[in-house]
């Protein structure tokens, strides 16, 4: 980081924070503090919207498994324009019209309190888990790419997070996020255009563009069908659109995004906006991981990008080998990717075959040397299931970028954060003191008390994420397991707010017993099949509809189990 | 409103086709 980028980085972040206070002037009542006081317009909640589901690890990820994998991730997108619509036909106007503050609150109004209650809580264990990890894990790649300090940079992160949450409530967040998203789209395009200048005189964009194609790095869409694979056409779309159906439409920290709107049409607008405008965004970020890899064709990339983990294994004797079969596969595909591009421009079909089966020879050697290696720092006492992903986009950003470029990326990914944290927080605070709090504990106090009640829960799961951050380095592998752990939580809430929407005629008992049963499945599922995680929130959507239909129509008789009329929508509660 | 969520499942049917298309071309 030279001077030009930290002026540009600290520019950047205290604009975005500035503005997002100014904004937030007078939300001096609960109602202004966790929704806006319904007064927001559609192209802020949009925006709030995509920022707050990118967090720093979709840019720093998201690029790399592009340079490692291919583009296949964007199909994971597929479903979310399906979601949605549905979302934008049913559940906006439901919650406008029960004017909640919380999708839970629905819930009583619709079943009975035990529901909600139990909708909360699965919302605040996942949520909670996931708020410390959204501060963590770019503080521990900054801390390895950069040198910063990991509790430093949590630290510094949370309590910048707390005090604009705390201090403007939502109005804050969105205003905030808007700035976010700004800065975000700035620094990709400016990513993608120095990536493409920095490529050699030789190598036109064309030429970059059939290089990464030949490599399998444009796979965009892969059409079989495979229940253990992440990433095809139809685990996107269908398995995809019941996760986004969960996330966008069950969990508080979006619902709370598109509740501030000023009117239904305004709500709709802004998730439809993100419809239209996601799958482009994510085909740009995976683009951007797919022309470094153009970059590194002709720049010889170091065979680990963790950089502390290559130096620890580079004294190892069995490291040697490795390194000489790495630089001798870089120097095969460099030549072999030259010769490519000249054969594809002699128009010889065969040579061009001919050239190609090499480059993807030599592209298979260096991705078997880089394999050997990450096994390497495994059996060395590294990490178990240690990948480099995470650490490519920040390593090349920092070593070849211009000065002020590397501010600004590093801006994106400190924006990312802020503004995914805080959705997060700000949403487990409104759970807490709306579901919890005034619901159980204090019933009736003024909006004076429940505005500080909000203003203590923010500052609360804000020095939780933070402590949480704090200790996640011991908790090692544990990781990737409460990653994970997001996709386990979601199926049984789906379930129960398609049983609110779709089946008026079912009551609280069933619904709660069925999304006992829907999570019961989605954990046995995880732990005793290999379907991937995609998959969970349908599988636990059909057993609580199953489970809960069954046994609405062994207390209540069949009729209790019809669905609601398309005409008719979903029940409008009193 | 239905004339544009049809509008948006058009638009997800051209930009699976067009991935689909581009990756054909490309690899």
């Amino acid at each position: 980081m030279r001077p030009l980028d930290w002026i540009v980085l600290v520019a950047s972040l205290v604009s975005i924070i500035a503005y997002g206070l100014y904004r937030s002037r007078g939300s001096n009542t609960v109602d202004r503090y966790l929704l806006a006081g319904k007064s927001m317009p559609w192209y802020a909640m949009a925006l709030s919207i995509m920022a707050t589901q990118a967090s720093a690890i979709t840019f720093i990820s998201t690029t790399g498994q592009s340079y490692v994998d291919g583009m296949r991730f964007v199909q994971f997108y597929f479903g979310l324009p399906l979601a949605m619509i549905v979302i934008a036909a049913v559940v906006v106007p439901v919650f406008h019209h029960a004017r909640v503050y919380t999708a839970y609150e629905y819930l009583e109004k619709r079943f009975d309190s035990k529901t909600r209650a139990l909708g909360s809580l699965i919302f605040l264990a996942q949520r909670g888990l996931s708020a410390g990890l959204t501060i963590y894990a770019p503080a521990l790649v900054l801390s390895v790419i950069l040198g910063w300090p990991e509790r430093l940079t949590t630290v510094c992160v949370g309590a910048t997070v707390v005090t604009y949450t705390m201090l403007g409530g939502i109005k804050a967040v969105t205003w905030s996020d808007v700035q976010q998203m700004a800065v975000i789209f700035a620094g990709l395009v400016i990513s993608l255009v120095t990536v493409i200048v920095l490529l050699p005189q030789s190598v036109s964009f064309g030429d970059a563009v059939y290089l990464a194609g030949a490599a399998g790095r444009l796979n965009a869409v892969t059409t079989t069908f495979d229940w253990n694979d992440r990433f095809n056409l139809w685990s996107g779309l269908f398995g995809g659109t019941f996760l986004f159906l969960s996330y966008f439409g069950c969990d508080q920290s979006q619902v709370q995004r598109y509740l501030t709107g000023k009117s239904i049409a305004q709500s709709r607008l802004s998730l439809l906006f993100n419809a239209v405008a996601k799958i482009p965004m994510q085909f740009f970020i995976l683009f951007i991981g797919a022309m470094v890899f153009v970059f590194y064709l002709f720049v010889q990339p170091p065979v680990l990008f963790q950089r502390a983990e290559l130096a620890r294994i580079g004294a190892r004797g069995e490291f040697a080998p490795i390194a000489g079969q790495y630089q001798q596969a870089y120097e095969d595909r460099r030549r072999a990717a030259l010769a490519l591009v000249e054969a594809h421009h002699s128009g010889d079909p065969a040579a061009e075959e001919r050239q190609k089966g090499a480059y993807r020879a030599a592209q298979k050697e260096i991705d078997r040397t880089r394999s050997a290696a990450a096994q390497l720092v495994e059996k060395s006492g590294g990490e178990a299931g240690f990948t480099d992903t995470n650490y490519i986009f920040l390593s090349f950003v920092t070593r070849y970028l211009p000065a002020g470029i590397v501010g600004l990326v590093i801006a994106v990914i400190l924006a990312a954060t802020m503004s995914a944290s805080s959705g997060e927080i700000n949403s487990l605070a409104t759970v807490s003191v709306i579901d919890l709090y005034q619901r159980y504990l204090k019933r009736d106090a003024s909006d004076r008390h429940y505005l500080m009640a909000s203003r203590c829960a923010t500052l609360f799961w804000g020095a939780y994420a933070v402590l949480f951050a704090g200790y996640a380095r011991r908790l090692g592998s544990l990781i990737v397991a409460v990653n994970k752990v997001g996709s386990l939580f979601y199926g049984s809430l789906l379930g129960c707010f398609v049983l609110a929407f779709a089946f008026p005629r079912v009551k609280g008992t069933a619904a709660f017993a069925g999304m006992i049963a829907g999570e019961a499945a989605i954990l046995w599922t995880a732990e005793y099949t290999n379907i991937s995680w995609l998959w969970y929130n349908g599988i636990g959507c059909a057993v609580v509809l199953a489970t809960a239909l069954a046994i609405s129509v062994a207390r209540d008789g069949a009729a209790s189990a019809r669905p609601a009329s398309p005409r008719s929508g979903p029940p409008q509660p009193a | 409103w239905r004339k544009v969520y049809q509008a948006v499942i058009v638009y997800l049917a051209v930009v699976i086709a067009g991935f689909y298309l581009f990756t054909r071309a490309y690899r």
